[in-house]
């Protein structure tokens, strides 16, 4: 008992670290399941920044009750998440991407002018911390429990087949359309639910905040962890919060290490480490399997 | 006054192009998107601007950082996308792009420690600040610099790939990469060529908006890039004369938006016309009948 009170002391001024590794997660969960979905949208921290900034003006502007704006953060994300899918389903591969990252550039340029809103370049500052480190790492479990179960469904299999195939999976009677909206809007769901837990942690936001660079952290972790499981991106998110942290000296270059690791991750584990991991775990069982079949036949 | 205005944005166009070019002369031999080309970009600027520092006088500082830009851009080649070669077309996109979103961190950061955060400056009198009248245009020998180099490269550009032995190869590597290499095109000496000359032509738009802003700092190509996806899109990924054209366009539309509407809209301009060409001509305006549709490709 007492050695965990020593060691909840010790871990105490490291929770900050736990807040960034829940935020971060759900912002890359919420950029998995697109990918998983086969599209190649990068409109996650542009429906963070809807929530967040919704949120924020919500409960320091009108009052309301944070849960209450935190929920209508996430009805803002989940509508833009919808707009958006319609025209990004006209689009393919690279020009998704890039559509997609017009749509958060725009946002950040209207955060930026909408002054009497947003507090425009300044930020917008003041915000009562009201969420607790605990209840981040219950909404994000809670998270990705629901992924996982929708990923076991039919919404998983679907979304499984049209990344491997679009033709295919269209023929087998997989609406294209449907399970492209349906991916959108868990993806502007989930940003905008953790873009506004993260303004009620962080006291202030500003516009930059949601632009390119929280863009490519949120891009590495999923690519560095894995985009095919829910638990990829916690892996990912984990490692690029705690290794410069681990190796202090490194902190200083946190954009250096975060490049090397997004060059080698690609070259040498191409689906991330964790689902590199499975994949490699579940073919040396299968290959124990079928030598303990084959041994056995006579 | 308006004409005034459209010098000064034929100016910025020609910037745009040698940059534009550059970016999608890789995308249409290779099929790569390289997020690396705006630190390609920044690279040439710091190697300029300390060649000039060093005592050189402008004219040799380009040819230098333009080398040096071009050797910066072979790394990122065989760093970030040699080793991608060996995967699925559908795998690699993705890969290459994050993969020179890292290679890009890392030559950004180094940017970072070169410079110490700091804004540089060129030192005064690079460029003589005369200005001549011209047609009752006011000219100033940095636009005419800039104008000249843009016009220079751009034929160059023009003479090596439609005239030359060696533009013949990277044409039959763009055309289809196996049958080339079948008529004994070594395909590693055509990529390291035309990231050269990418990189060079990236290195020289450096060094211009060095000049032009007398500001260089490590953060200056990623809003470049972003930006110069207008003219690449709106040209046709791909299309050399297509990058030209919307280069110009951008150059144009960005220099009269910044004349005629609040400064912070001109990005949310930008980027809304980015957006509205991806919805209605993806393919850009000069698509050939032949190529594929990007909108089809899968």
């Amino acid at each position: 008992m007492v050695e965990i009170l020593i060691m909840l002391e010790l871990l105490a001024p490291h929770l900050p670290l736990l807040d960034l590794i829940c935020i971060g997660t759900g912002y890359a969960l919420s950029q998995a399941i697109v990918f998983r979905a086969g599209t190649f949208s990068v409109a996650t921290s542009g429906f963070a920044a809807l929530g967040a900034y919704c949120a924020a003006i919500l409960v320091v502007k009108q009052g309301f009750h944070p849960a209450l704006a935190v929920a209508m953060g996430t009805l803002l994300g989940l509508l833009a998440g919808l707009l958006l899918a319609a025209p990004l389903a006209r689009l393919r591969g690279v020009y998704q991407a890039i559509a997609s990252l017009a749509f958060v550039e725009i946002l950040v340029a209207f955060i930026l002018y909408f002054e009497h809103l947003t507090g425009g370049p300044l930020g917008f500052h003041g915000i009562p911390r009201l969420v607790k480190p605990w209840m981040l790492v219950v909404i994000m479990l809670l998270t990705m429990g629901m992924l996982y179960v929708l990923g076991q469904g039919a919404i998983g299999r679907a979304f499984e087949a049209m990344r491997q195939d679009p033709p295919v999976a269209a023929s087998l009677g997989v609406n294209p359309t449907k399970y492209h909206v349906i991916s959108f809007a868990l993806s502007g769901a989930i940003a905008g639910l953790f873009g506004g837990l993260d303004a009620l942690r962080n006291f202030s936001l500003t516009a930059e905040q949601f632009g390119f660079s929280i863009l490519i952290a949120t891009l590495s972790a999923v690519v560095l962890g894995g985009r095919r499981t829910v638990v990829g991106p916690l892996v990912g998110v984990t490692i690029l919060v705690l290794l410069p942290e681990i190796f202090r000296p490194l902190a200083h270059y946190r954009q250096a290490v975060y490049g090397l690791l997004l060059v080698v991750v690609m070259a040498f584990l191409p689906f991330g480490v964790y689902d590199t991991l499975r994949l490699r775990m579940r073919d040396r069982r299968l290959a124990r399997e079928a030598a303990a079949q084959g041994g056995a036949r006579p | 006054m308006i004409a005034q205005q459209v010098l000064n944005g034929l100016v910025l166009g020609g910037v745009y192009a040698l940059f534009a070019l550059g970016f999608t002369l890789i995308f249409g031999i290779h099929r790569i998107m390289n997020m690396a080309h705006g630190a390609v970009f920044m690279a040439g600027a710091f190697i300029g601007l300390f060649t000039v520092r060093a005592g050189l006088p402008i004219w040799a500082a380009l040819p230098v950082a333009m080398i040096g830009a071009g050797l910066v851009s072979i790394l990122i080649e065989v760093v970030a996308f040699k080793p991608l070669r060996k995967l699925a077309l559908a795998d690699a996109e993705l890969a290459s792009i994050i993969s020179s979103i890292g290679a890009g961190l890392i030559v950004l950061s180094l940017g970072q420690y070169v410079s110490k955060t700091e804004t540089l400056r060129f030192p005064f009198g690079t460029v003589s600040a005369e200005a001549i009248q011209l047609l009752g245009l006011r000219v100033t020998m940095l636009q005419l610099l800039m104008l000249g180099v843009a016009l220079l490269l751009v034929v160059g550009l023009a003479f090596y790939l439609y005239r030359t032995p060696q533009g013949r190869q990277v044409r039959a590597v763009a055309g289809n990469y196996r049958t080339a290499q079948l008529l004994g095109v070594n395909p590693n000496a055509i990529f390291y060529q035309t990231f050269f000359v990418s990189g060079a032509m990236a290195g020289a738009a450096g060094v211009m908006v060095g000049l032009a802003f007398n500001a260089v700092q490590f953060l200056m190509g990623e809003p470049f890039l972003l930006k110069a996806f207008v003219a690449i899109i709106l040209g046709g990924m791909g299309s050399i004369p297509g990058a030209l054209v919307g280069a110009m366009v951008l150059g144009l539309f960005q220099t009269l938006s910044a004349a005629y509407l609040p400064a912070l809209l001109v990005d949310a301009m930008i980027f809304l016309l980015l957006f509205i060409i991806l919805m209605v001509r993806p393919d850009g305006l000069f698509v050939q009948a032949v190529t594929e549709s990007p909108t089809k490709r899968v």
